[in-house]
């Protein structure tokens, strides 16, 4: 992050993106021409009711599924046409996610959850765990280091999720509706604790939600409606800045 | 991700579901048991046979003889000895020379006391005895003109002349005999035939010999080399032909030797020396005639046992495909997780395949264990208690051993291998299921 002015400099680039899904006989369109660039750093809101297709579009960021059409690059990369083996990588190097249900791996401690995506890239065990518990000590769970999910709160299990998409530096972090099982008060210390990391490490947010209030929080906010883009605005937040 | 990161992982998902985990290796442990104590029970079967075929007699040898109805056809002569050398799988060659006269006659002792009639008296390649595999009890090796070999029991042929008829022998099966026809106790035949000298008188017609012995060795009674180990007595061959020129017993013409014996390498090369031998035009007899079929009947019940083992056995590798199967529908969402935070898919597969083969070989470590004790305690029980000889007779075998269930270690190593081949193969379709899980799934809320 050398370069004076970086958030001019695209990271995410969509083009001409289309997604077709078979439902029985009909062919139902879930994402219908799609151009959109995220820069690096921006911390972008795609908002939407269920049906519009803003959870179509995060799959297509993430490489989750292929298109029927069209392109994402991430950093260049052209993700949309990666092998499997090819994607693995690039998440691990690149992607980081938090999702609606925390999805902590039951089995594992706090520590040990934080720590996957470091395991899946073969770092030696004490390296990734001392890599693990300063993440947590971040979020402001030291005294739940050897903690499993099911002894937490949703909040504290949400919180080590944070730690787990932000461990490896990833530059690009993808939220799914992250507060979309927690209460008011819990919501705001989550999403203000993403925020921070992203610009502390100056990362991308793809930040996928129903709700406006989250809107607050982000420097543009593209609004979808039955697989389009029909409004795509830059925030007050991100003026100020 | 690193082999030992791996190895936790699936031994923490196994200890995850302890139960269920148990309930799988269980099934592992049955049929790994049952494979064990089966085939152990089928090498039992074999050893006890094949104790019981050692018993009667050498089981390389084979005799050769001239075929029947097809006189002057093939001669039992030096020139058949050398091609019968010459044949694949050969140890040794042995011709055997028997004197067809009218009268034998032993005599020993002093005033030619002690008299035997129609005592087998043979001639043998006294340089081939040791390569065919001929015992003796005690004593040294031919050496000269007149030295002989005498059977083990050819002293018990002799009829005291000093007593009266009905009194003037030793009956040898008087002490009895074990189950196995084995002598157990014979009482002491009148001499000790390596302490005396002997005198052979020959009659053939109007030719007579007579010649002294000088027996140098007991031999080992053993059928399959003729019975002239265990009553007759056994001369070189030189000295053979040279009486039996005397008497003239051999026709211009005639094959010199009775017989011949030949000694395959190896137990396995008998049947294919035996073919070989009668493609020659020679009659051929051996113990192979009862072995095979006995053999055979052993190969079938081995292979009935292992057969019931081996379904018990598929019925636990259903079970793991099963266990696998369960729990990868329960980690689907788990597995969705792990692809989206950047696991490689072999990763994936690796981990599931180890959660398989874990519980095949902890199945197959457990069920060792198991039959192993089993096996052991049903020898003690087969051989009469728990006594520290019987432990050792159990574990190591030996003579006069009679054990049930026969568990070497091979049998072991094959069956923890085993049955990690088993759980792994059960484990290939479930982990070919689980990296097919997309990573979609961790964003799917249910």
């Amino acid at each position: 992050m050398s370069e004076p002015t970086p958030r001019t400099r695209p990271i995410i680039e969509v083009r001409g993106l289309r997604k077709e899904y078979p439902l029985g006989d009909e062919t139902v369109v879930a994402l219908k021409h799609i151009d959109l660039t995220i820069l690096r750093g921006e911390i972008c809101c795609i908002f939407g009711t269920s049906g519009s297709g803003k959870s179509t579009l995060l799959n297509q960021l993430a490489g989750m599924e292929k298109p029927t059409r069209g392109e994402v690059r991430i950093g260049g990369a052209p993700i949309s046409r990666m092998s499997e083996e090819q994607l693995a990588a690039f998440r691990q190097r690149h992607l980081g996610f938090v999702f609606q249900a925390y999805n902590l791996l039951p089995g594992l401690t706090a520590t040990e959850n934080v720590a996957m995506p470091l395991l899946f890239r073969g770092v030696p065990p004490a390296q990734r765990d001392a890599a693990a518990r300063e993440m947590l000590r971040r979020v402001g769970l030291a005294h739940r280091l050897d903690h499993y999910p099911a002894q937490m709160s949703g909040g504290q299990q949400q919180r080590t999720g944070i730690a787990r998409a932000f461990l490896a530096r990833p530059d690009v972090v993808f939220a799914d509706e992250p507060t979309g099982n927690l209460d008011s008060k819990t919501t705001v210390e989550v999403m203000e604790m993403i925020c921070g990391f992203a610009r502390d490490f100056h990362q991308t947010i793809v930040l996928v939600t129903h709700d406006p209030e989250m809107a607050q929080y982000a420097d543009r906010i593209v609004t979808l409606i039955d697989g389009e883009i029909v409004r795509d605005e830059t925030t007050k937040r991100r003026e100020l800045q | 991700m690193r082999k030992q990161d791996l190895f936790r992982l699936c031994l923490q998902n196994l200890l995850r579901k302890r139960s269920r985990t148990f309930l799988t290796v269980l099934g592992v442990v049955i049929g790994g048991c049952s494979i064990v104590i089966m085939v152990s029970l089928g090498i039992g079967m074999k050893e006890a046979q094949d104790k019981l075929l050692a018993q009667l007699g050498d089981l390389t040898i084979i005799t050769v003889t001239a075929p029947q109805g097809g006189h002057g056809k093939v001669k039992l002569d030096d020139a058949l000895v050398r091609r019968l050398n010459g044949l694949n799988g050969v140890e040794a060659v042995m011709p055997r020379q028997s004197l067809e006269v009218d009268t034998v006659r032993l005599t020993a002792g002093s005033a030619n006391r002690y008299v035997a009639d129609w005592v087998p008296v043979v001639g043998m390649d006294a340089a081939q005895l040791e390569p065919m595999g001929f015992r003796m009890l005690e004593g040294g090796p031919i050496a000269k003109t007149g030295d002989v070999i005498v059977g083990q029991y050819a002293a018990y042929n002799f009829r005291d002349t000093l007593r009266p008829d009905g009194a003037n022998t030793v009956d040898r099966w008087s002490g009895g005999w074990d189950e196995n026809g084995q002598l157990t106790d014979p009482p002491p035949a009148y001499f000790d035939p390596l302490k005396e000298k002997l005198t052979l008188e020959l009659a053939n017609g109007d030719y007579k010999a007579t010649l002294v012995l000088h027996p140098v060795a007991l031999a080992k009674e053993d059928y399959s080399k003729g019975s002239e180990t265990s009553e007759g007595i056994i001369l070189d061959l030189k000295d053979l032909k040279a009486l039996a020129e005397k008497l003239h017993t051999v026709k211009k013409g005639a094959s010199p030797y009775q017989s011949i014996l030949v000694k395959a390498r190896s137990l396995n090369q008998v049947a294919d020396l035996e073919k070989q031998i009668k493609a020659l035009g020679c009659a051929t007899e051996s113990m192979e005639s009862i072995r095979k079929p006995m053999e055979e009947e052993a190969r079938r019940k081995q292979m009935m046992l292992g057969g019931l083992g081996a379904i018990s056995l598929v019925v636990a590798a259903i079970g793991i495909t099963n266990t696998m199967i369960m729990s990868i529908s329960e980690r689907t969402k788990e597995i969705g997780v792990m692809k989206a935070l950047g696991c490689y898919v072999r990763d994936i597969r690796q981990l599931f395949l180890a959660e398989a083969g874990v519980i095949g070989l902890m199945g197959g470590v457990v069920s060792c264990v198991i039959s192993w004790i089993a096996a052991l305690i049903a020898n003690l029980a087969a051989m009469g208690g728990p006594t520290p000889d019987n432990f050792r007779l159990a574990l190591l075998g030996g003579e006069g051993a009679t054990r049930v269930c026969v568990t070497p270690l091979w049998l072991l190593a094959f069956a923890i291998v085993f049955s990690v081949l088993i759980g792994l193969g059960s484990g290939y379709y479930p982990a070919d299921k689980a990296v097919r899980i997309p990573a979609l799934e961790a964003i799917k809320s249910d």
